[in-house]
């Protein structure tokens, strides 16, 4: 009998247990807004798109996502749209490591990505170094005695002075004492044309859209900015293994969603993104663009925030750009 | 040989009547998006590109290209018949095309923007399709400096483009390359002149300076006449709204002039096709007769910048389609589209991709003919607009301003600029301030300061890498003889004048 309440005891318990986890679930019922800070076609736009269209085939939400552009302010606009979403379980937005730098040196930045409510870390993207195919530097070694003997000479071509491109060449000009100089392009086209026309000597390049040209004989590879090697690029060393000890800084993309969102919205993303990264279009998606998993949980990405934006602080700031917070 | 036959399988694919209908629908749309000002063809492209994925991707890649071209055809119409300029591309249409429509020519403006570009569209295509490998490795030997030099040649044709007073054309131009310097300094990751709002931090979209300072100015200052009739006059009988055989000869060498310069302008990654339109212009009135009518509505004005933004389609796509690189917004997006459908856009593609290429070749011949098919008829229907009475046709206009520029990234900051620039369109219009210097310092500025500290960190701030580069020296060559020429043309008259004083 003793051992029957016990029983009774637990049943109760899990029962009780199991009404108000009921009580408590959040469902969405009107579809799910997902903000981006690009236009059509940018980087984080296709990746919401994309996301949308495997929720919605695996059937994983019972609503649409419907994706938003808030271009504007370098990211500043999509930012403060999500902060003013304030406790609203419907919104969450998609994040770029922009989120994270661009604060650091704007002025006129309201919010960071600290006043907002962190959901999960979706993917790291990898990049490669690359040269052009005539280039007489066949490893990263070799480019940087290179650079070593006339300081200042050789030229890398890149996005603005913040972009990822440019925090790796800072960190391996400190390890290396050597020195080149970088010259920024808006457009990834012109990039990779001032490289091949040969008017720059190296550039950090995605792996995916290197591949093309490697293929064709114009670029060479000749190191990987990754933690692991690349699937495409077996026979190519990692910056480590070049002997290049410096931090990782990854491109990362993931959610984020408005400030004081109920823990059980909270919940509710956390399970729905841990689902859309265990489909097979997403894992192809990832393979395809060469693309690293980067799931972390709420918790988890709330420190990586933190880490993030202290050491892009310290690089940039070494690296002589003015940061403002 | 290979040619040949490459088209004729490039036919054999685009006559199919599914990429017939493919064709149709990418350039009706195309027409459709051009015609709407603020609504461009990139994020037209990248809104309909989940629903390719189920498609064939030339099918697809055929209906998306007719988006892009598309979109050149139907800019003209709202630049000539309401001074708004549908896309950046047609700002300068609206100098001669929008004068025509108020001489009563609207249709023939129409008429000769719509052959203009169907014109230029196929000779851009035919270059495509037979130069298109060496070319592309021409360009890329074009670097910072030559990109640089071929600003300051956009530049120098403000004195092109001058009205009366070359002091008040340079003043317009000024400050348009101020306000091309407002947002976040690429180099430096410091923000200029954005007065703590962050909404200028992306800079100012020229769509809203153009509409401002074209749409609004006019409006604004034809209310003051207060007329009660219609604005414009316009014909009665089909055979006047089309363009006379008399305009259409005056406009051939602006076809040709369009096709050439937009096909090579377009070649180059990182100028684009408002610089191709506004070269083009400039060159027109340098070589024309009668330059002093330019900018009174002479056809030859519609027909070479519409040439040039369409040919410019053309060389746009010979980097992305036999190097794998963009050029422009629009293709960067298609090339997107084309890694997402599982191919390999580079300068592989056309070797082993061969049906996409060829049929997309063709498919650029049939739309460009379904393109002035579609266009031809609808140019009565147009100029039926301007018989609309001043009190509807004026709100009309603003609304359409307020929603192009408002649908270009849905900001209510950007439609409070919209009125700032309408105010100062209107000051500058009383004050007799040419506006298309404006544009023009507007468009090249941010271009140029970046070509400029991107050619001196390259030779480490040696400026003589400006001219010891010999394709860049040549290009600052012509822009100085652009601008000392009427100099030496007012030195001349002044020697002329004395001697006859003299004498």
């Amino acid at each position: 009998m003793h051992r029957h309440l016990k029983t009774l005891c637990a049943v109760a318990i899990a029962g009780l247990a199991a009404t108000t986890g009921y009580a408590a679930e959040y469902k969405p019922t009107r579809p799910i807004e997902v903000v981006v800070h690009t236009g059509p076609g940018g980087g984080a736009d296709v990746l919401a798109r994309f996301i949308a269209q495997v929720v919605e085939k695996d059937k994983l939400a019972p609503v649409r996502m419907q994706v938003v552009n808030k271009p504007g302010g370098g990211g500043l606009t999509a930012m403060s749209y999500v902060v003013e979403k304030k406790g609203e379980a419907n919104t969450i937005a998609v994040f770029t490591g922009n989120w994270l730098t661009n604060p650091l040196m704007q002025q006129e930045a309201k919010y960071t990505v600290k006043d907002m409510t962190p959901i999960v870390r979706l993917v790291l993207e990898p990049a490669v170094i690359a040269v052009k195919a005539d280039a007489p530097y066949k490893t990263l070694r070799e480019f940087i005695e290179a650079a070593k003997k006339s300081p200042g000479k050789l030229k890398q071509s890149g996005g603005s002075v913040t972009s990822r491109d440019n925090v790796v060449r800072m960190l391996l000009m400190k390890t290396s004492a050597a020195n080149w100089s970088f010259i920024s392009f808006p457009g990834g086209g012109e990039r990779i044309a001032a490289l091949l026309g040969g008017h720059v000597d190296m550039m950090v390049i995605e792996p995916q859209e290197a591949g093309e040209h490697i293929r064709s004989g114009n670029m060479r590879v000749i190191a990987q900015v990754a933690e692991r090697r690349l699937h495409g690029y077996p026979n190519v060393p990692t910056l480590k293994e070049a002997g290049y000890e410096i931090p990782n800084i990854p491109q990362v993309r993931g959610v984020v969603a408005p400030p004081g969102m109920p823990p059980e919205a909270v919940a509710y993303y956390e399970d729905l993104f841990g689902r859309v990264v265990r489909t097979a279009a997403w894992k192809k998606y990832l393979e395809d663009q060469q693309f690293e998993d980067g799931f972390q949980k709420s918790g988890e990405l709330s420190k990586f925030f933190d880490e993030y934006a202290n050491r892009m602080r310290t690089i940039l700031q070494e690296g002589g750009v003015k940061t403002v917070r | 040989m290979d040619v040949l036959a490459g088209l004729l399988q490039g036919f054999a694919v685009a006559l199919t009547p599914s990429n017939l209908l493919w064709c149709f629908v990418g350039c009706f749309l195309g027409t459709i998006v051009g015609v709407m000002p603020g609504l461009g063809p990139a994020s037209t492209i990248a809104m309909l590109l989940p629903l390719t994925f189920q498609m064939d991707p030339t099918s697809a890649m055929i209906m998306l290209a007719g988006i892009y071209y598309g979109a050149k055809y139907g800019g003209s119409t709202t630049s000539i018949l309401l001074n708004v300029p549908g896309e950046s591309a047609s700002v300068v249409t609206c100098l001669d095309g929008y004068q025509m429509a108020k001489r009563g020519r609207a249709g023939a403006a129409l008429g000769i923007a719509a052959i203009a570009s169907f014109v230029a569209g196929t000779v851009g295509v035919i270059a495509l399709m037979l130069i298109a490998p060496p070319l592309a490795k021409m360009a890329l030997s074009f670097s910072s400096p030559e990109y640089f030099a071929l600003m300051v040649l956009g530049l120098a044709m403000v004195v092109l483009l001058a009205g009366a007073s070359l002091v008040k054309a340079l003043l317009a131009m000024l400050l348009g390359l101020w306000l091309a310097s407002i947002g976040t300094d690429l180099f430096t990751a410091g923000s200029r002149f954005t007065f703590g709002h962050s909404e200028l931090l992306d800079g100012i979209d020229f769509v809203i300076v153009a509409i401002g300072v074209f749409a609004l100015g006019e409006v604004l200052g034809s209310m003051e006449t207060r007329e009660d009739a219609q604005v414009l006059p316009v014909p009665k009988g089909l055979r006047n709204l089309l363009p006379t055989l008399a305009e259409l000869k005056a406009c051939r060498f602006a076809f040709l002039n369009g096709s050439v310069v937009g096909f090579f302008i377009g070649i180059l990654p990182g100028a684009g096709s408002t610089i191709a339109s506004f070269i083009a212009y400039g060159i027109e009135k340098a070589v024309s007769k009668h330059p002093e009518k330019f900018g009174t509505g002479i056809p030859e004005g519609v027909a070479a910048p519409e040439g040039a933004n369409n040919s410019e389609t053309g060389g746009a796509l010979v980097p992305m389609l036999t190097l794998g690189i963009p050029g422009s917004s629009t293709t960067a997006i298609l090339l997107a589209a084309l890694v997402l459908w599982g191919l390999k856009p580079g300068p592989l593609m056309i070797q082993e991709s061969p049906t996409l290429f060829w049929g997309l070749v063709a498919s650029m011949y049939v739309g460009n003919i379904i393109l002035l098919i579609l266009n031809i008829p609808l140019i009565p229907l147009f100029a039926q607009i301007l018989k609309l009475p001043v009190y509807v046709l004026y709100p009309a206009i603003f609304g359409i301003s307020v929603v192009g520029v408002y649908s270009v990234a849905g900001s209510l900051f950007d439609v409070t600029l919209l009125v700032v620039f309408g105010l100062l369109g209107y000051l500058m219009r009383r004050l007799d301030y040419p506006a298309a210097p404006l544009i023009l310092g507007l468009v090249l500025g941010d271009s140029m300061e970046r070509a400029l500290r991107q050619s001196l960190m390259m030779s480490q701030g040696e400026l003589s890498i400006l001219v010891s580069r010999p394709i860049s020296a040549i290009m600052l060559g012509l822009a100085a003889l652009i601008l000392v020429l009427p100099l030496l043309r007012r030195v001349n008259a002044w020697r002329v004048k004395a001697l006859a004083e003299n004498g």
